[in-house]
């Protein structure tokens, strides 16, 4: 057996028939192999029945196989348009951030224009070869990983077209980064009004599945701020379309995964650029922090709030403004209706709670090093001005990448209706408890219009929600360690069945876990779906297997 | 992001620690240009990654003017600006540039040993222009090193290798001295190479005196040389916030504090003319902005700030009063 070679569910594990559990127990406790709930991975994963009980629901898609490859370059060839193959140009789509799907595409594009897209997607609807469309390939379940086929990158597509000060609005193409939007925003003083704390995700990639924000509470979620888009059609129509142009398509598009259109061009409604005034208070009840949110949300209380957990017993719920009259208002009316401490009284309750329990002092020395590490990113000098903090996005995305940021990211979630919410987040809590040793929760609410009703049809909007709709991610934190995608899988899975049980909804619901479509929104509903994709792109063509 | 903030130099990774957040690809002005993510330094980590060759990369090496701004912002510590250093080692290298090595190499061991105490080593471009040099010499009271390690400065550029006698020869005659380097690569690999030794750029170095400084306003865009800056990121970016708070001057940074360069050909295209991407890259760190003057603290960013506006653009040892 080769100890070094040896992680939590790996193949690389060397076991023999019939070893005896005891010594198996062992082995684990030795390599540091973390117990997982029955039914998932056992202690051997080349064992017999290590498969039994993963309800594996999705793995990535077979590769394209080629064929028409040739007729299809000679096409794009004689339209004059630039399809690169090879290493130098493929490699870097091999994979997503998730880091758990490998696949390359057999060419690459990178966008252009409308009309090159449009000619694209014409000579693959003949030729039927799957064309992947990524933005900044921060997908998790491999949605943007092209498993062969022609990958067509979006972030040749990133310019500001232009900015209405007056309106409030902005017009950019798809594959432009909302960072890159940020930057060209804040020379007129403005700032787009909500987006992922992500540098590198882009707008078209975003307006496709939703967008949350810590102030989506109280604007909605990134597609939301979409006024009217440039959609180049499975069958490569170049069309716009809004709620009052081509509605059908509009609300097909937005939150539509990718399935119906390319997004090349957006309106977007933009606002004046503010900095913010942060707060942060303390729970050691996920429970109590979640009821004290939606207490801000249903009352408008901030302009920001969200959740983020760094154990069990710690908790932090941030509230921010964009104003001074609003945080005064917050301070005279909510402050002291919240049941969570500053960080003085925290960290004496915390000093409490240990010195009580000796035994976890691993577990105290963890949150003492979190605090240590993680709190200073929030206050960087650079980024602070009496007392406020600027460029928010860069300061969050930072702080993510840095701390839970790793070459894996595996982060299911969970959206509810209000109601459901503590209790799915509750459960979703207990799977992640069982799998890791440390992991992090990200809740925030997501204010929803009833006008885009239309757009939430079988999104990460769960059909229940009225007025806000409530999201979870549960994030492990890998730190180095090294996991099998079996074990990913499995965790991924029990969290998504939660969802399925309690009739949730999830944002990421394409790609390897697009086995949930069905058991979560119903035969009807993803029926319809499919005859409109089937009409609308008649050879499967465009973002295959990310849904459809 | 920003791993290095805590991260001793040693620490950083080779491309296949590439994850491909794509956050260096944000701030490379390659990238920029062209919006072709072949043309950034994940794009290179990437391609190493899947097996692509060094031939196979050399539009992007060459492209790549090692302006530094991936390196703070990498979240896996990776030596990016040292990958393409080092992989433009192993793409041929033009005979024009060889003879331009052989010549530095010639006039360095040539130079007479430096005088005692504090010296600058001014690079290039300044040594280019005598005035300027006197009169930085003059401001900043430091001794003139005639070996001012040109070639290697050069070499690290190009990725030519350095013989081991004349890096020793050339560190012996400065070690042990406070140093003022006007060359943003050598200033790093100094950084590297000795150590208990007082390193200032020339730009941090100029812009400490009181008397350039009591002349910034609010109505000054001031560009900071990339390469010194994205070197030591972690201290400069709090000193050059300190500079804008005190003096109220506009920075050439972006939302992520991140230095953009004006200049974005590498040094051995630069004896060409300005190409178009440097006069957009100047357009656009002025765009929204309307400055009364610009102030640079490289020569090499000066030429393109006097071909794209018509404010006056000042080096910052021009700054001080006569």
């Amino acid at each position: 057996m080769h100890f070094g070679a040896c992680v939590v569910g790996s193949e690389g594990f060397d076991a023999s028939p019939g070893y005896d559990s005891l010594h198996s127990f062992h082995r684990m406790v030795l390599l540091k192999i973390s117990l997982v709930e029955p039914g998932t991975v056992g202690p051997c994963p080349v064992a017999p029945d290590a498969l039994q009980g993963i309800k594996r629901q999705q793995t990535n898609p077979a590769r394209w196989k080629g064929a028409g490859w040739q007729a299809f370059v000679s096409a794009l060839d004689a339209a004059g348009m630039e399809l690169v193959e090879g290493a130098a140009a493929c490699g870097v789509y091999a994979t997503d951030a998730g880091g758990t799907a490998y696949g390359l595409p057999h060419g690459v594009v990178v966008a252009r224009s409308a009309g090159q897209i449009a000619s694209l997607l014409k000579a693959a609807q003949t030729h039927r070869v799957p064309v992947t469309v990524r933005g900044g390939g921060l997908t998790t379940e491999g949605e943007s990983v092209a498993f062969g086929g022609v990958l067509l990158d979006m972030s040749g597509m990133s310019r500001v077209l232009h900015i209405d000060a007056k309106a409030l609005t902005v017009r950019v193409e798809g594959g432009i980064f909302w960072h890159s939007l940020a930057e060209e925003l804040r020379r007129e003083d403005l700032d787009y009004l909500s987006a992922p704390l992500n540098l590198t995700s882009s707008v078209g990639g975003t307006l496709g599945v939703g967008g949350i924000d810590v102030n989506s509470a109280r604007l909605g979620c990134s597609a939301d701020q979409a006024i009217a888009l440039q959609v180049v059609t499975p069958t490569g129509e170049i069309v716009e379309c809004s709620d009052s142009q081509n509605q059908e398509l509009f609300q097909r598009v937005i939150l539509g995964y990718g399935q119906f259109g390319v997004i090349t061009e957006a309106t977007l409604r933009v606002r004046p650029y503010t900095p913010l005034s942060m707060h942060y208070f303390y729970y050691s009840s996920l429970a109590t922090a979640i009821e004290d949110l939606q207490m801000l949300d249903r009352n408008d209380a901030s302009d920001y709030s969200g959740i983020l957990t760094i154990m069990d017993c710690a908790v932090n719920l941030l509230v921010a403004f964009d104003s001074d009259e609003r945080e005064a208002a917050f301070k005279a009316n909510w402050e002291s209706r919240l049941r969570g401490y500053g960080e003085f009284g925290f960290a004496l309750c915390m000093l409490g709670h240990y010195a009580l329990r000796p035994w976890k002092l691993t577990e105290a020395l963890y949150l003492l090093q979190r605090k240590r590490e993680v709190f200073p990113e929030f206050r960087r000098a650079e980024y602070m001005r009496q007392g406020k903090m600027h460029d928010r996005t860069v300061v969050f995305s930072r702080a993510v990448w840095k701390h839970w940021g790793s070459r894996q990211m595996v982060i299911p979630d969970l959206a509810t209706s209000a109601d459901k919410f503590v209790a799915a987040v509750e459960r979703g809590n207990a799977v992640c408890r069982k799998y890791f040793p440390r992991y992090t929760l990200y809740c925030v609410g997501i204010k929803l219009r009833p006008e885009h009703q239309a757009h939430y049809e079988m999104s990460c909007v769960p059909p229940d929600a009225t007025g806000w709709a409530y999201g979870c991610e549960f994030e492990p934190i890998i730190d180095g360690e090294v996991y099998s995608r079996d074990h990913f899988q499995a965790f991924k899975n029990a969290i998504y069945d939660i969802g399925v049980d309690m009739g949730a909804s999830y944002y990421r619901f394409g790609g390897m876990m697009k086995g949930y479509i069905r058991r979560v929104f119903g035969d009807a509903l993803v029926d319809k779906h499919l005859a409109l994709k089937r009409k609308a792109d008649p050879a499967m063509i465009l973002n295959r297997d990310v849904i459809f | 992001m920003f791993g290095l903030f805590e991260q001793p130099a040693a620490s950083r990774q080779d491309h296949s620690a590439c994850s491909g957040c794509s956050l260096c690809v944000l701030v490379c002005p390659m990238w920029r240009a062209r919006r072709d993510p072949r043309f950034s330094p994940e794009g290179l980590a990437k391609a190493l990654q899947c097996g692509a060759t060094v031939a196979e990369l050399a539009a992007p090496l060459d492209a790549c003017s090692l302006c530094g701004a991936c390196d703070p912002v990498c979240p896996e510590r990776i030596d990016l600006s040292g990958m393409v250093m080092a992989l433009r080692g192993a793409l041929p290298r033009a005979a024009e540039l060889d003879s331009q090595l052989t010549n530095l190499a010639r006039q360095a061991a040539s130079a007479a040993a430096p005088v005692a105490g504090a010296l600058l080593l001014p690079g290039a471009d300044l040594r280019a222009n005598p005035a300027l040099l006197a009169r930085t010499q003059m401001l900043l009271g430091y001794g003139l090193a005639q070996d001012d390690g040109a070639d290697i400065a050069l070499a690290l550029e190009t990725g030519a290798q350095v013989s081991p006698t004349r890096r020793r020869r050339f560190l012996d005659r400065v070690e042990g001295r406070t140093l003022i380097v006007g060359d943003g690569l050598l200033l790093a690999a100094l950084r590297r190479w000795l150590h208990g030794v007082r390193l200032q750029s020339l730009g941090e170095a100029l812009s400490s005196q009181v008397a350039i400084r009591r002349r910034l306003t609010s109505a000054d865009f001031y560009v900071i040389e990339t390469r010194a800056y994205h070197a030591e990121f972690e201290r400069l970016v709090t000193y050059y916030d300190r500079l804008r708070l005190e003096t109220g001057c506009a920075l050439n940074l972006d939302l992520q504090r991140i230095a953009i360069p004006a200049m974005t050909q590498a040094m051995s295209r630069r004896r060409e003319m300005l190409a178009d991407e440097d006069l957009r890259e100047a357009r656009w760190m002025l765009k929204g902005r309307q400055p009364r003057r610009i102030v640079v603290e490289s020569l090499a960013d000066r030429a393109v700030f006097e071909k794209s506006c018509d404010v006056p653009v000042l080096h910052l040892a021009e700054l001080a009063e006569d």
